[in-house]
């Protein structure tokens, strides 16, 4: 298949896992050498939520925010999370080693609540346990 | 080749294979508005305003890009069409700056086309706007993408036409917007004077410089005690 | 009532990273059945004779689709498997693929088979992205033992976006596209990956067709209504004492499943079909699940006394709108518009003209939206006033001063 267009959301995620976020001249490499526009390549990669087109930590703290973890107290394990890290969602802690996110979700509602750190889920959350977690990602 | 006979409207007529909804009704002469839309440019189905009833479809189907099919009864001006028609207008409207009064587009404006003659007023409900600041760095184009309705037609001009590939659609949902590179202003690096586009913008989102750049003509309106 | 496991018989059993495991449990023989004793057409003709229709939620008959596939012409034709589980409160594919990988991949060559397609892919959700090596693990154990020489499977991985668990968005995502909805006809059967005829089945749809084969039409149409044949894997959550994974003959009552398996107490409403699903109040617990009725992909979240609908409602359109694609008006304006008016009632500011414009915005989106999110995404709202009317009257009425 080589460098073909339809190869340009697999490259966005390889280079999402290998450098935690898609840099400005990672996607103006790759559109040179796929032979598609900018545009193309940069509505690709704000299309998904688990692609960033801005720096990121390298460890991505994702909450899930929908109805079956908020019927199980997901509020109070988003400010945990929050008051350990000390940042509100949609922020980078200043040492570069969290970001925070909340997502829709994650398919673990049997386990609610839950996050996500990078590709590892976590459910069943309560204070205690996301110390723990946490440390264990410092 | 067979013909197709359909129905519209209670009037039985024929097309040919490969016709859509919209090229029957308009062959016979059966206006049905449009937005997304453009004869020179490959349907995308994005707008909905060209919806119609399909007698045993589940829901309305978009005449633009739905091809007729052997014995399809149509019908384009149904009470459930029209009422449907209005509430994708005032969606739009909900989202839409109150500029007209100012806007450089007038009354060639295709929204305020479309709405008028379905009658749609002042929306019953706002939508927070997407503001964006005025584009007006490039000598070719000026982008106000406030009054942007996303019906991808300079984006599909661009492609198809120019055979350029200067807009893209990036982010999504309601965030979704008609991006130049990474989300820049448009400027002469990545724009030349080919002018495709701008005709194709039914709104005032895309313009010629010159008049915004401009004084307004006129004196302001001041009113004294 | 209890379980019937038909989908989930090796789950829990077999070994998922043995295929030993799955050969001992008759593992394969369907296809080694599908392509001594039967004819691709006959494979197709079982599969509707048993009356399989798709777990995916839109329940269309799965012999059609493949007997519309196998008869486009094409010079290559695909097999997709979704596994992009996204609809909130579902976990079912999660945990059939966590526990029997090897039947998938059975199922998709012998779809391979039916339709005359020598390439499938296995399209799953980046939130499972742990289960990646499993499944690549079972396809290349399959390999090995020489079940794949006629059709190849090959895994993508979504990268976070609910909407491409919708036919077309998924297929542009596999292009490696913004995963937008398109416009139908044509229809996948037809036209589908990169223009060629293509079948896109849930996991769960999938995890039947082995057995069916083996088995015979007959011994699964057996179970189930007249309409809806076989059973259901469900995924409860919520308010329940035992939420988790429960497969179930199709037509049991929602409330043997959610009072009796998932032990829930105090109930005043069940989502069911997750964010796109029907809200079904407590007084309705005995409606039979099937296609006809109530079901989706069978998210069931269950809400007890304690909750506010509004609330609920309010949230769940949020989620909408956040995974709405943006290319179509109904759906992308429609999704924003009803979270703004929504919201106006949760903070006690809604007014009654503002219920007729939900009313007129649901029928709009419901009839003119491009994909089935816009189209379902009002269920809901629609749901919730007609069985709750009063807590939005309520919530009106504290709000103009009562």
């Amino acid at each position: 298949m080589g460098k073909s267009k339809e190869n340009l959301l697999i490259l966005l995620q390889e280079a999402q896992n290998k450098s935690g976020y898609l840099s400005q001249e990672l996607m103006v490499e790759l559109a040179k050498s796929l032979n598609v526009s900018l545009s193309d390549v940069y509505g690709v990669a704000t299309f998904y939520s688990f692609l960033s087109a801005k720096p990121q930590a390298r460890n991505v703290i994702r909450i899930c925010k929908s109805v079956p973890c908020y019927l199980k107290n997901s509020q109070m394990i988003i400010e945990t999370v929050g008051n350990k890290i000390g940042i509100k969602p949609g922020e980078t802690t200043p040492d570069d080693k969290f970001s925070f996110q909340l997502t829709n979700c994650i398919g673990a509602c049997d386990k609610a609540p839950a996050m996500m750190i990078n590709h590892e889920v976590y459910g069943d959350l309560n204070p205690n346990k996301i110390a723990k977690i946490l440390k264990s990602y410092l | 080749m067979d013909k197709i006979i359909v129905t519209i409207n209670g009037t039985k007529v024929s097309g040919s294979e490969g016709m859509t909804i919209l090229d029957a009704a308009r062959e016979n002469g059966i206006d049905i508005p449009t937005l997304c839309y453009r004869l020179e440019l490959s349907p995308i189905g994005a707008c909905r305003i060209c919806v119609v009833e399909v007698e045993s479809s589940r829901t309305l189907v978009g005449s633009c890009h739905t091809p007729i099919t052997q014995g399809m009864v149509i019908h384009t001006h149904s009470p459930k069409v029209i009422e449907t028609r209005k509430a994708i207008v005032e969606l739009l409207l909900a989202s839409h700056p109150d500029s007209c009064l100012v806007c450089d587009k007038a009354n060639l404006c295709e929204l305020r086309m479309i709405a008028a003659d379905l009658e749609v007023g002042l929306p019953r409900f706002r939508l927070q706007k997407n503001y964006y600041p005025i584009e007006d760095v490039s000598p070719y184009i000026v982008r106000d993408l406030s009054k942007c309705v996303l019906c991808r037609r300079c984006v599909r001009a661009c492609s198809e036409i120019a055979e350029q590939n200067v807009f893209g659609i990036a982010y999504r949902g309601f965030d979704s917007k008609v991006v130049v590179d990474f989300d820049q202003p448009i400027d002469q690096n990545v724009c030349q004077d080919c002018n495709v586009c701008i005709p194709f913008c039914p709104t005032g989102a895309l313009s010629k410089p010159g008049r915004i750049g401009k004084e307004k003509e006129g004196k302001p309106l001041i009113i004294t005690g | 009532m209890s379980e019937k496991r038909i989908v989930l018989r090796n789950c829990g059993i077999i070994d998922p990273e043995r295929i030993t495991t799955y050969l001992d449990r008759n593992g394969f023989k369907a296809l080694e059945k599908a392509f001594s004793e039967l004819t691709c057409e006959q494979v197709i003709e079982e599969i509707k004779a048993s009356g399989l229709r798709g777990r995916g939620g839109a329940g269309f008959p799965c012999g059609l689709k493949w007997d519309l596939s196998r008869n486009a012409q094409g010079d290559e034709k695909y097999v997709i498997c979704n596994a992009d589980e996204g609809e909130v409160g579902t976990f079912k594919d999660r945990y059939i693929l966590e526990g029997d990988p090897f039947t998938l991949v059975e199922a998709m060559a012998i779809a391979g088979y039916a339709i005359g397609a020598k390439r499938g892919y296995i399209y799953l959700r980046t939130e499972y992205h742990y289960l990646l090596g499993l499944l690549k693990n079972a396809i290349n154990q399959a390999k090995e033992k020489g079940f794949l020489e006629h059709f190849d499977i090959d895994t993508r991985e979504g990268a976070g976006a609910y909407i491409c668990g919708e036919e077309s968005a998924l297929m542009d995502s596999i292009e490696g596209k913004r995963g937008e909805v398109r416009y139908r006809p044509p229809f996948p059967p037809s036209r589908g990956l990169w223009g060629k005829p293509t079948i896109i089945n849930n996991v769960e749809t999938l995890m039947n067709i082995p057995q069916i084969i083996v088995n015979g039409a007959h011994w699964f149409s057996k179970l189930g209504t007249e309409q809806s044949k076989g059973t259901k894997v469900f995924s409860v959550s919520g308010d329940v004492k035992s939420p988790g994974v429960y497969e179930l003959v199709l037509g049991s009552q929602l409330k043997e499943l959610v009072e009796d398996l998932a032990l829930a107490k105090n109930v005043k409403m069940v989502q069911v079909g997750g964010a796109t699903g029907r809200i079904i109040p407590h007084e309705m617990m005995d409606t039979p699940l099937t296609f006809e009725t109530i079901l989706g992909a069978g998210a069931i979240t269950v809400f007890d006394e304690s909750r506010d609908v509004i609330d609920i409602v309010c949230r769940t359109m949020e989620f909408l709108a956040e995974e709405c694609c943006g290319k179509c008006i109904p759906g992308r304006q429609g999704t924003e518009a009803m979270v703004e008016i929504l919201k106006r009632f949760s903070r006690g500011e809604g007014r009654q003209k503002d219920i007729r414009v939900l009313e007129e915005l649901s029928s709009a989106m419901m009839l003119s939206s491009l994909c089935g999110l816009g189209q379902a995404a009002p269920n809901p709202v629609i749901d919730s006033l007609q069985h709750f009317r009063s807590d939005y009257d309520n919530r009106i009425r504290e709000s103009e001063g009562g």
